[in-house]
């Protein structure tokens, strides 16, 4: 298998091919970023693969100074921030986690994925994201960044163009509106265990 | 001392770097209160960390979004290549565009009238054609002359008598009648109308003669 080096040279000289399977490789991990983000799949959806878009458009500039993921975590945050300024996100009240697996005859063959486990873990996922809906765009990136990325607050505050204060700020009360939502749902684990196992 | 809000501050760095702290540990020992803050959080970060799998998509869904996202990225390579092409022919674009963009009708009338003014302007301040002094160069075909100088030999008899020499009367008219005879009369005396010099020259030495001719 071609290392990122090779494809990214490939890449540069204008091969799809070579670009699609970076992609393939780091498209989960910006997905996941998105997902948190953005509270629907589309939404998500529009917003990794944008990344994408502009990981492409920029690769010209790409001079091996970092790994590619450093750099196309850069573009993601700025696409990111770039989506909270434009107004992006289209249906800003409905949370989807359940969105995130269609419960179609397919998905449910699946034993694994419609276990009530998993889809106890889905509702909390949902409500993972209704905490964080409650934060400042800047706020839940920061959370993010830190906790799911294992970002420095430094380097989060560079990336942000803001200072590191700001971001432990962000994070802390990211913390906080998790503790609270989260707490909240596990008084009513037993409600939402039942409630999965009729799903 | 222990300071609640301190601990509180460490405890959530404590625990999103995944790092032990000996002495944090035993001031959570020490404080209810930062113990159940210390657990909160704690319980809280495992949670999201559980669900975060969670948010990445069924496997049958990368093959739709990874050609979805092959698809964009295709129209963007047309739209760049394209792009390129036309920045090419850009500077030429401009020039066309301003010189065809829409002229406000006043702007344009002002300009009609500008131009007509100059043109007044500038007829009558020019000068009539007459005064004006034309050069006009016409090749003149002028005949070279080449001079020549002719020689034309004339023989003499050697020995006609000298008019200086002295003689007598008798003989003196004997020679000048014979002389006379000689002489070429009028008719035949060599001139050069209706000479025409040959294109050669020709030139003939005769050696032979007196020693003082040349």
């Amino acid at each position: 298998m071609a290392d990122d080096t090779e494809l990214i040279k490939r890449a540069q000289a204008e091969d799809i091919d070579a670009f699609c399977t970076l992609a393939e490789r780091y498209a989960r991990r910006i997905h996941l970023l998105a997902s948190h983000y953005c509270r629907n799949q589309q939404d998500a959806e529009d917003l990794s693969q944008e990344v994408w878009l502009k990981a492409y458009q920029a690769l010209q500039s790409f001079r091996f100074d970092s790994s590619f993921y450093t750099w196309l975590r850069r573009i993601t945050i700025n696409a990111f921030l770039n989506h909270r300024r434009s107004g992006f996100f289209r249906r800003q009240g409905q949370t989807t986690a359940v969105e995130l697996m269609p419960l179609d005859s397919e998905t449910l063959s699946e034993s694994s994925l419609a276990s009530p486990e998993n889809i106890y873990n889905k509702l909390l996922f949902e409500s993972v994201v209704q905490a964080l809906s409650e934060l400042t765009p800047s706020q839940r990136l920061a959370f993010l960044l830190r906790h799911y990325e294992g970002m420095s607050y430094e380097e989060i505050a560079n990336a942000m163009n803001c200072s590191t204060g700001t971001v432990k700020k962000g994070v802390w009360r990211a913390i906080t509106k998790l503790r609270a939502r989260l707490s909240t749902e596990s008084e009513s684990q037993e409600a939402l265990t039942s409630l999965a196992n009729e799903y | 001392m222990h300071n609640c809000r301190e601990v509180k501050e460490r405890l959530t760095e404590l625990i999103l770097e995944g790092r032990s702290d000996s002495e944090l540990a035993a001031e959570l020992n020490t404080c209810a209160e930062c113990r159940a803050e210390f657990d909160g959080v704690n319980a809280t970060l495992r949670t999201t960390t559980r669900v975060r799998e969670t948010a990445i998509p069924a496997d049958s869904y990368w093959p739709g979004y990874h050609a979805r996202l092959r698809d964009k990225l295709s129209h963007v390579q047309v739209r760049r290549r394209k792009e390129n092409t036309e920045a090419s022919f850009a500077p030429l674009r401009l020039c066309v565009n301003f010189l065809l963009r829409p002229v406000p009708v006043p702007l344009a009338a002002a300009l009609v009238v500008f131009a007509l003014l100059g043109l007044l302007a500038f007829q009558s301040t020019r000068k009539p054609a007459a005064a004006q002094s034309v050069v006009v160069h016409v090749p003149v075909a002028v005949p070279v002359v080449q001079e020549k100088l002719v020689t034309r030999v004339v023989y003499r008899d050697r020995y006609l008598p000298s008019r200086t020499s002295k003689r007598t009367g008798a003989d003196s008219r004997a020679e000048n009648t014979f002389a006379k005879s000689q002489m070429p009369r009028p008719d035949d005396v060599p001139t050069l109308a209706g000479f025409k010099p040959a294109a050669d020259v020709k030139l003939t030495i005769i050696k032979g003669g007196s020693p003082n001719e040349r």
